[in-house]
């Protein structure tokens, strides 16, 4: 019998000689020998054409611009002074939630220091507040708070990192997302939040980033817009200056 | 519904044009993603630039294919996750089924995933008793309804929602409805079930890069982050076109991909996966398994014109910018890939014979290479697939994987009366004459000036004639010829 992994290294070199001599018949066909350079390595590839930066937008604030975008895809935009008053807004978007249907009684937390500190100043009045609850319960929970590793202004996106913080799920689950977001850390551009997910090369990079913009939807049925179809139906980024 | 084959295009379109549901549906959804995409590409002043950058990656990627995937294979090894390499689809379909077996798994949530669609994977693991549930909305409503995808990031827009809530009804035994909200939420609740107790997540790739080892997703639902998140082993079949150099090189398809597909400047989520998490007390799956697939890419690499199709980034801008796929939809072409660029991928991933009335499903017109973007020049994929079709397997060059029979054939005929009008063109007596002649046979069918519906043995000798003459009236030759008049007037007006 022929074992799996055997198959499988056949199925690599087949592949990989397959795309070479393919690529050899091109070269002879159309004489572009000279196109594919001897030297093939990451640093030498063409980034070169410079990417202008998305006009007027960046000129203005990049926490104006954030709430900006942001409101534009369905997303709600807080900018606060301090933890103080960052606090009272949580307070008062979760007041407000519990007069809907949404209820927003059961409250997963992330475990960012900053979120359980926020939510210990913040006076409300809930059936369960819990850090990190495991994925099966959280299933049951009405809104997620967790914070934000970075935001891009021009696309009104927030930028989480799975080595920061544990919110990949309490950011996902349930249908109310609360985002905390340090102005600070809004870059302007997706270029610039690219290199920053990307700063210390693969080594330091969080296993899973996810960028957020606005709350999840769907135009599947007749192209009719519907706002939280698996993801979230409703987000909040409070931006702290 | 039957499924629709692309060896019966002609048909299949036919049929698609007495469909007055299907063709509103059409109309709506190709002119408001065309109007979203002119608007987001509005919004970037270098769009151009964008788009000739996005194509020199492509380019500069593919001419050197075997050394990125290479290291794409070394960076996310590195990372925990495990490769796999699949020459074709069943290759692809028993390494899932094998995973899927080793670790009894009884459920695989999916997502959206051109690449699974084009292996038929749900069927694969279907066969081996495991049930594969597809997650994006419009994925659950055509598998709920046994049917395929008619576009490519909209699968289901050739149902209404009245057909929708039939379906529900039918098969979920919920109480009628014709809110859209009240659907959505139905298929929420159900599939929010599923995604707690699968064993297995299956998703696509759209962009792999090889400096990071990292896969990156997109996607407006969330299903992808579910699907990628909570069961514990993730299977992602990508396509070996799929890789880019560098992780900065996202930022150009990150600007261009939503725009171009739903004309969105972003879409509501983007998994950038990197291997397998550090510690096992961390959120998110086990393992990750990247399935490269070939399955006929690899020999598009054999010329620069075939080789372009593999910069395609599935974002379905040239099935709402085209005028055929706009009458006649996604499911005549009868491939997984419908529109413009299904009709020059489809004969090349599963062979001319197969396909070879997809290459004259197109106009020529050229609007999709003007949305295209990176810049994919499809028009030019298209007359290359029909010469090679015209040519016969005999004069078909060695390599590049064309010699097949059969198409050919039909095209013989074709050939010759080109040969024919060639011959009459270049001999100006025998064109004269040739006129003459047809001055005298037209008297018997031109009626009232013009020749109407033509039938009968006309049809026998001439079939163009007979099928343009159907749904159109046919200019008669005038009584004397430009060169008579100019003869007879010294090349003066003659009133």
């Amino acid at each position: 019998m022929i074992r799996a992994d055997q198959l499988a290294s056949d199925a690599r070199v087949a592949i990989l000689n397959s795309i070479r001599a393919h690529l050899a018949e091109s070269a002879l066909h159309e004489h572009a020998a000279e196109d594919r350079k001897s030297e093939r390595a990451a640093e030498n590839q063409p980034t070169s054409i410079a990417l202008a930066s998305s006009g007027p937008d960046v000129a203005r604030s990049p926490v104006e611009t954030f709430r900006e975008k942001l409101e534009m895809v369905g997303g709600h935009c807080v900018v606060v002074r301090d933890e103080a008053e960052a606090a009272r807004s949580l307070s008062r978007i979760l007041a407000e939630l519990q007069t809907t249907p949404l209820r927003a009684r059961r409250i997963a937390l992330s475990d960012a220091p900053s979120v359980s500190r926020l939510i210990k100043a913040a006076e409300i009045e809930v059936d369960e507040l819990t850090t990190s609850p495991n994925a099966a319960d959280l299933f049951g929970y009405d809104v997620g708070v967790t914070t934000a590793q970075a935001a891009i202004a021009e696309t009104g996106t927030l930028v989480l990192e799975s080595e920061s913080e544990r919110h990949r799920l309490v950011s996902l689950l349930p249908p109310v997302h609360i985002a905390i977001i340090k102005a600070e850390d809004i870059c302007l551009t997706l270029g610039d939040a690219l290199r920053y997910v990307r700063r210390g090369g693969q080594p330091g990079m969080s296993r899973a980033i996810t960028f957020i913009t606005g709350p999840s939807r769907t135009a599947d049925i007749e192209l009719t817009l519907t706002i939280g179809v698996h993801g979230p139906q409703e987000l909040y980024v409070i931006v702290c200056m | 519904m039957t499924h629709l084959t692309s060896e019966t295009f002609d048909a299949n379109a036919r049929a698609a044009l007495t469909d007055t549901q299907l063709r509103g549906a059409l109309r709506k959804a190709t002119s408001l993603f065309g109007e979203r995409r002119l608007e987001a590409t509005k919004s970037l002043p270098n769009w151009e630039d964008l788009r000739s950058q996005a194509r020199a990656i492509k380019d500069e990627t593919l001419l050197h294919l075997d050394g990125y995937l290479e290291q794409f294979e070394s960076n996310a090894t590195q990372a925990g996750a495990q490769i796999h390499w699949a020459r074709d689809a069943a290759e692809a379909n028993s390494i899932v089924c094998r995973l899927a077996r080793e670790r009894n798994a009884r459920l695989a949530v999916k997502s959206k995933s051109m690449a699974t669609e084009e292996i038929h994977l749900n069927a694969a693991l279907e066969a081996e008793g495991i049930e594969a549930l597809e997650t994006d909305l419009g994925e659950y409503i055509i598998q709920l309804a046994g049917e395929t995808p008619s576009h490519i990031i909209a699968p289901a827009i050739h149902k209404t929602k009245g057909q929708i809530a039939e379906l529900f009804v039918d098969k979920l035994g919920i109480e009628r409805t014709s809110d859209v909200s009240k659907l959505t939420s139905t298929a929420r609740q159900i599939l929010r079930a599923k995604f707690g107790a699968a064993d297995i997540g299956i998703s696509g790739v759209n962009f792999g890069v090889a400096e990071t080892g990292t896969i990156l997703i997109l996607e407006n639902e969330g299903n992808i982050r579910l699907t990628t998140s909570l069961p514990k082993t993730h299977i992602a079949v990508m396509g070996i076109e799929k890789v880019i150099p560098s992780f900065a090189n996202l930022e150009v398809f990150l600007k261009l991909l939503p725009r171009s597909g739903t004309g969105q400047h972003l879409t509501s989520y983007q998994s950038l996966i990197t291997g397998t998490k550090r510690r096992p007390e961390d959120e998110g799956p086990d393992e990750l398994h990247i399935i490269l697939l070939d399955n006929g890419r690899s020999r598009m690499l054999a010329r620069a014109v075939t080789r372009q199709s593999l910069a395609c980034i599935r974002c379905g801008a040239c099935l709402n910018a085209c005028p055929v796929y706009q009458q006649v939809g996604g499911h005549a072409y009868g491939s997984v890939y419908p529109g413009p660029i299904g009709a020059v991928i489809t004969p090349q991933l599963f062979g001319l014979a197969k396909a070879a009335q997809l290459p004259y499903a197109s106009s020529l017109c050229g609007a999709c290479r003007e949305v295209c973007p990176v810049k994919i020049d499809i028009p030019e994929l298209l007359l290359y697939l029909r010469a090679k079709i015209t040519e016969g397997p005999e004069r078909q060059e060695a390599g590049g994987g064309w010699q097949e029979e059969g198409p050919a054939k039909r095209r013989r005929l074709e050939h010759l009366a080109f040969k024919i009008w060639a011959a009459v063109m270049t001999r100006p007596r025998l064109y004269e004459w040739n006129g003459k002649l047809l001055r005298v046979f037209q008297r018997f069918i031109v009626r009232g000036g013009k020749i109407g519906k033509v039938g009968g043995v006309l049809t026998m000798i001439a079939p163009p004639l007979g099928a343009w003459t159907k749904a159109r009236d046919l200019r008669p030759i005038d009584a004397r010829s430009f060169r008579e008049r100019w003869r007879e007037t010294n090349g003066f007006g003659d009133d």
